[in-house]
């Protein structure tokens, strides 16, 4: 803030110019400069202005004195005239409010008569008489005015130079700005702890608002900006100075210096992202590929899986985590697989639809005490996981080589789209050799799935031919129809025509793997629960 | 309608008053009167309707420096000649005189100069207050000659401006008073009596006695209140003077012009300080900077405790003053004569700003 005796105390005004009257309003804020070359201009006065009068007036003018009411009125904070310095016209001005000028009674060099300081002292407004061009004085208070904004534009152009198009650590970045501002700064994280840079107060942060911020200290100001990537809820750093003491007059500055370093931090952060992101594609695509093998692994393939540092020999265990749609798997990766590690799994893990595919490898075939450790400590790493993001997990059996890592992970992705819905296993499912038909069996007794596959299959119900009963025995029969037709006691060609009714009725291709398992289950679990249906 | 001795501390109240400040010192003017009605003199003044319309009326005043007029005073002759030189010139033989101007010394001197000339006096004047140039009478406003006009100074030099317009014969005044002695007894062509109602401030001379009247009832210290009620008019301040500033005025006509000066009043009440800009007559009032009063209307100051009013050239630091403005006479604010404020207005005066009137008239 900008105050009339502020801009008294800049070199060019504190020789020449006198406080004549109204020395009160002095500490007001002074937010422009005008010139003014006739005091009768009817140009009104505007708030916050000091109005310099160009041309000398005569004594007592009576347009001074209404000069000074429009100023009043408007809310102008002062108005300064010209004097002459040869003294031709002193008056003596005898006020008790002419500040600094003369002892009372001594000739003052003065347009101003007694009368119209009196009324500027009762009216409260600063009257300025200016010995010297007043055309200077203008400039340097604007001058002195626009100090602010030229020295925000010189830090926003030296934070420019600072932080230039190279990608620079935050670490980096921290250090940089505290060079460049001359302040303490600190980087810190999410939840405002400090990773880099020396900070009195980080706690005053309130890092649940992801704006730029300015918290009072007791003698300054703690200034932040958040660093953070587009569509995240958190701000990933934050960037703060401090401002002590007379650094404290800068707190309008700085902000914008931050800023730009918040850019810069952000820069880095994509930067990162974009490795990730990168990496990330390649080796989905890369389990993609695995995945769709149906023969042994072309050398272009092997080579990929070598250079990604993954094995194709030995037993594998997949494993599925799931996780809600659309969530960032990529920035949660290296997380999962340090929980994963931490409980003593070294896995493969790759960012895989909504979720993450992977495996562990052993070298020989596990035993299974080997595998209930390993089913154990997954679901150990699990639970953390499940709490923070709602992931849920499931597990496959041990399978060797490539077709059995093919198989294992077709395991544990059916094992998790069922652990997503079994919150009585903690969202978590192992499917081990023993286990799987018990727990299909299991969830199909249960109340929520007799409906749902009642609901399932009713567009069978009803119809000729038995479908029910026909889709049942097609899929115990593995899909064979000249089998299905044997169990029937019918032709093939009527297993084959209601087959592809039910395919039609219930809009499914029962080729999928899916889909089979899901209406298999259904068939079981109402047949089971009706008594036998009767025959056609 | 006579003016009789008893009549003529409120005549001279009242033109005083009008004089807004200017207009000149009323004493010796009253003085003189006094000395006429003493010697038997009969001094009437006929409200226009009374006489034929034809009857011809010479304007008559002083002008000049009135500072000069109270020093060097009249002979009597000064009258007779200024209107025998336009009774000449016209060859129309007056028969009645009117004052050219209300306020200060001449709101009182044609009734000297009509005891001079053996004349009776109209109730009407060609100002209505104090004015300080001779392009400021009521004949500029409504748009007739103020030429012929004679000229009669102290030491008999008589001078007749036979043609030329309004400034052309306040310039010539101006020039011829240096070196006629200050100042002279003018005359105008007369003018008949049913022309002078459209073209003059009628009832003038009953009114400044009245109003003279009506201030001295309320005898010495007069209330604020009550003088505004008395007067129809408003006191802007109550107070003591804090500054008079006096400084050369613009030139005019390549010589010195008036000149011209303020004064400030603290008003005792609300502590606001009331600033009187001056020239001859008080012009313009500022209440804390803020214009509130203006000419055409007449702004007097008047001494506290007598009431009496104080001229520009006499006011001074630590007086006791009131401020009055009282409502200048119709004829300047006449609605459908818009031409005729800008004569009075503070423009005319250069200084710039807007008329302020009593009642927000126009």
């Amino acid at each position: 803030m900008t105050t009339l005796r502020r801009l008294l105390a800049l070199p060019e005004l504190s020789g020449g110019v006198r406080v004549l009257a109204g020395a009160a309003g002095l500490d007001e804020e002074v937010r422009a400069v005008r010139p003014l070359a006739d005091p009768g201009a009817d140009r009104p006065a505007a708030a916050g202005e000091l109005v310099i009068l160009t041309t000398p007036v005569e004594p007592g003018d009576w347009r001074l004195d209404a000069l000074l009411r429009r100023v009043v009125d408007a809310g102008g904070k002062g108005v300064l005239v010209p004097m002459p310095a040869d003294g031709a016209q002193r008056t003596p001005v005898p006020s008790p409010a002419a500040e600094g000028a003369t002892r009372a009674g001594e000739p003052v060099p003065s347009l101003a008569t007694h009368g119209t300081v009196r009324l500027a002292d009762r009216l409260g407004l600063p009257l300025l008489g200016a010995v010297g061009d007043p055309l200077d004085l203008l400039v340097a208070a604007r001058l002195a005015l626009a100090e602010p904004e030229l020295d925000r534009a010189r830090l926003v152009l030296a934070a420019h130079r600072a932080f230039d198009e190279r990608t620079l650590a935050p670490e980096d970045v921290v250090r940089r700005l505290r060079d460049l501002l001359g302040v303490p700064a600190a980087l810190l994280d999410d939840r405002g702890q400090p990773l880099a840079g020396e900070l009195d107060a980080p706690d005053a942060l309130r890092t649940d608002e992801v704006v730029a911020q300015r918290v009072p200290l007791a003698d300054g100001v703690l200034l932040a900006h958040p660093a953070l990537l587009p569509h995240t809820p958190r701000a990933t750093f934050w960037l703060v100075a401090e401002l002590r003491g007379t650094a404290a007059a800068r707190a309008d500055v700085v902000p914008v210096a931050l800023s730009v370093a918040a850019t810069a931090v952000q820069r880095w952060l994509l930067a990162q992202r974009l490795e990730l992101e990168r990496d990330a594609r390649s080796r989905s695509v890369l389990l993609g590929d695995l995945l769709r093998l149906d023969a042994e692994p072309s050398a272009q393939v092997r080579r990929r899986v070598a250079d990604a540092g993954w094995q194709l020999g030995g037993w594998h265990v997949g494993l599925r985590i799931g996780a809600p749609p659309a969530f960032d798997t990529v920035a949660w990766t290296a997380r999962i697989t340090r929980l994963l590690r931490a409980e003593g799994v070294d896995a493969v893990v790759v960012e895989h639809g909504d979720g993450w595919t992977g495996w562990t490898t052993f070298s020989q075939e596990p035993t299974s005490a080997r595998v209930r450790d390993l089913a154990a400590a997954l679901r150990a790493a699990h639970r953390p996981l499940h709490r923070s993001i709602g992931a849920h997990m499931g597990v496959g059996r041990p399978h060797p080589q490539v077709g059995g890592l093919i198989d294992t992970v077709a395991e544990a992705i059916d094992a998790a789209r069922l652990a997503a819905t079994r919150p009585e296993a903690g969202f978590f499912l192992h499917v081990d050799q023993l286990g799987m038909a018990q727990l299909l069996l299991e969830w199909t007794r249960t109340d929520t799935f007799e409906p749902a596959a009642r609901a399932l299959l009713a567009p069978l119900r009803d119809q000729p031919g038995d479908l029910i009963r026909t889709l049942s025995a097609y899929l115990d029969a593995e899909s064979s129809i000249a089998e299905t037709a044997a169990v029937l006691g019918v032709h093939r060609n009527t297993v084959a025509a209601r087959i592809h009714r039910i395919e039609r009725l219930l809009d499914v291709d029962l080729r999928h793997r899916d889909e089979r398992l899901a209406l298999h289950l259904a068939c079981r679990a109402v047949t089971l629960s009706q008594p036998p249906a009767r025959s056609p | 309608m006579r003016i009789d001795p008893p009549d003529v501390p409120a005549l001279e109240r009242g033109v005083a008053v009008l004089g807004s400040g200017g207009g000149g010192d009323t004493r010796t003017a009253t003085t003189l009167l006094r000395r006429h009605l003493a010697a038997g003199a009969e001094v009437v003044v006929h409200s226009l309707g009374e006489l034929p319309p034809e009857t011809p009326v010479v304007p008559v005043g002083v002008v000049g420096a009135t500072a000069v007029f109270a020093e060097k005073l009249p002979g009597g002759h000064e009258f007779v000649a200024a209107v025998a030189a336009i009774e000449r010139w016209t060859g129309t033989r007056a028969e009645a005189v009117v004052s050219i101007e209300i306020g200060g010394l001449n709101g009182v001197m044609p009734l000297v100069a009509a005891c001079d000339l053996g004349l009776p006096a109209v109730d009407a004047d060609l100002s209505g207050r104090g004015v300080p140039r001779l392009d400021q009478l009521s004949l500029s406003a409504c748009g007739r000659p103020v030429t012929p006009a004679a000229l009669a100074e102290p030491s008999g030099q008589v001078l007749v401006q036979g043609t030329g317009g309004p400034a052309d014969l306040e310039r010539t005044v101006r020039a011829f008073l240096p070196s006629g002695g200050g100042w002279a007894a003018l005359a105008l062509a007369p003018i008949p009596v049913g022309e002078l109602a459209r073209c003059s401030v009628v009832a003038s001379v009953s009114a400044a006695l009245r109003l003279g009247r009506q201030i001295l009832a309320l005898g010495e210290s007069p209330d604020p209140a009550r003088l505004a009620e008395a007067t129809g008019g408003r006191v802007l301040a109550l107070g003591r003077v804090v500054e008079v500033v006096r400084r050369p005025g613009p030139r005019r006509h390549g010589r010195a012009g008036f000149s011209r000066g303020g004064v400030t009043v603290a008003d005792h009440a609300s502590g606001a300080l009331v600033r009187l800009e001056m020239e001859n007559e008080y012009l313009l009032a500022q209440r804390d900077g803020r214009v509130v009063a203006s000419t055409p209307d007449v702004l007097a100051v008047l001494d506290r405790r007598t009431g009496v009013p104080i001229a520009g050239d006499a006011v001074r630091v630590g007086m006791e003053v009131m401020v009055l403005q009282v409502a200048i006479s119709a004829f300047w604010t006449e609605p459908g004569e818009p031409g005729r404020i800008a004569v009075l207005s503070p423009r005319a005066y250069g200084i710039d700003t807007d008329p302020v009137l009593l009642g927000g008239r126009r």
